[in-house]
């Protein structure tokens, strides 16, 4: 597999890492740290950190029946098995943590033009707090409209590939932007770049074309 | 009183009991093991916010699943401490999950990050845990605050930062800072 070379911002793994992330944005980080050793360490490490918290607090008395209760509980659930780890499947994405919310792979989604050479999917909310989650595909050659994004956007690369003002984007590839960035990707290569998004706001277009674009694109 | 961070005299007896529970179910191991970790779960989500109540429910959730996927603890991976840590903020996300719409399956491995292959060995790992801790007693006093209120709230930065009567920037630039420290005492800062 692809070694990663664009990777999240370290606060951004912190918030994965704590549990203080939505859930749009957590799918996609925990997509990249699972095609990425490097970030999946980093996680491992604030995670360590965050175990070495735990055993620090100052301990709060638990109710007296508390141990007597989780036996109970536990011996309840003792006779429910595990799922089984899902079969092994050749696309990249059906083994990844976004695999739970694309049911039958990048193959089958159902996709909604939005411009020449730009088709998206918007991928069901859960409701984990706030943030969208949508698969946006860009045909080889396009250009995305120039634009920049209030509050957070992650976007990780699924297939394909992309250049923008930061650099060459291919699968694994995670972009982690926030509003004093602007960039106007262009797919490149023989086939279309699926790209996965987790936005905590909408994308602000800075061209006229963009603000056009923008209320059909739906974000 | 400020707990010390960076010690815990009985470190490595976690792990045995972790794994004493996962090969026989060895109750008295687990009682061992709550009586450590289920009050601070309690402390820890208390510090966060969360009402007496609130916090012990989780906490309880917390320790049956530590009961019940002992088998998948792995001493090699982590500490004792850092998989209740992610057991016990699993609890928490679930909870909040629940409070809102019906969610996915959080049992679902399809949701877990699938292992990267890792070089590590397990005393690499203690070596590494014992550097976090290490690092731990050497940030300073502004740093460590930041950070343990990244861990304990779940609120957004921007009002950790009003609570503290910081700008964001600054907080989020403490963070940082305390992260890379953390991580480049670990020697392997990227």
């Amino acid at each position: 597999m692809r070694k990663p070379v664009h990777h999240p911002k370290i606060d951004t793994l912190a918030d994965f890492a704590a549990g203080r992330m939505d859930e749009a944005r957590a799918v996609v980080i925990a997509t990249h740290a699972a095609q990425c050793e490097a970030c999946a360490r980093a996680i491992a490490d604030i995670e360590a950190a965050g175990g070495a918290l735990l055993d620090a607090v100052e301990p709060v008395a638990m109710t007296p029946d508390a141990l007597e209760k989780i036996l109970a509980r536990a011996d309840e659930t003792a006779n429910i098995v595990l799922p089984e780890t899902p079969a092994r499947d050749a696309r990249p994405e059906k083994r990844l943590p976004i695999s739970a919310y694309l049911k039958g792979g990048v193959e089958d989604v159902k996709w909604r033009p939005v411009a020449p050479g730009l088709a998206q999917s918007v991928i069901e909310a859960q409701g984990y707090r706030s943030g969208v989650l949508r698969l946006l595909k860009i045909d080889p050659g396009t250009r995305m409209p120039r634009h920049t994004h209030k509050g957070e956007e992650v976007t990780l690369i699924l297939r394909g590939a992309y250049e923008d003002e930061v650099g060459a984007f291919g699968v694994g590839d995670l972009a982690d932007l926030d509003g004093g960035q602007t960039h106007s990707p262009m797919a490149v290569g023989d086939e279309p770049c699926i790209c996965l998004i987790a936005t905590s706001a909408p994308l602000a277009f800075k061209t006229i074309a963009g603000r056009i674009a923008q209320p059909f694109i739906g974000l | 009183m400020q707990p010390k961070p960076g010690h815990r005299q009985d470190a490595p007896i976690m792990e045995d009991l972790l794994q004493r529970v996962a090969e026989t179910g060895d109750r008295k191991a687990f009682s061992e093991i709550y009586a450590h970790f289920a009050p601070r779960i309690k402390g820890f989500l208390m510090r966060g916010g969360a009402s007496a109540e609130e916090a012990e429910d989780l906490a309880q959730d917390a320790m049956v699943k530590v009961l019940r996927k002992a088998r998948l603890f792995d001493p090699a991976k982590a500490s004792a401490s850092t998989w209740i840590f992610t057991i016990a903020r699993n609890a928490r996300i679930d909870a909040i999950r629940r409070a809102g719409k019906p969610p996915l399956d959080p049992e679902d491995p399809a949701l877990a990050p699938e292992e990267a292959p890792r070089a590590d060995h397990q005393c690499e790992l203690k070596e590494r845990n014992q550097r976090i801790r290490e690092a731990f007693g050497i940030l300073p006093p502004d740093q460590m605050e930041v950070m343990r209120l990244h861990f304990y709230e779940d609120e957004p930065h921007s009002a950790i930062a009003e609570r503290l009567g910081l700008p964001l920037g600054t907080v989020k630039s403490r963070l940082r800072l305390a992260f890379a420290k953390i991580r480049k005492e670990i020697g392997d800062l990227s």
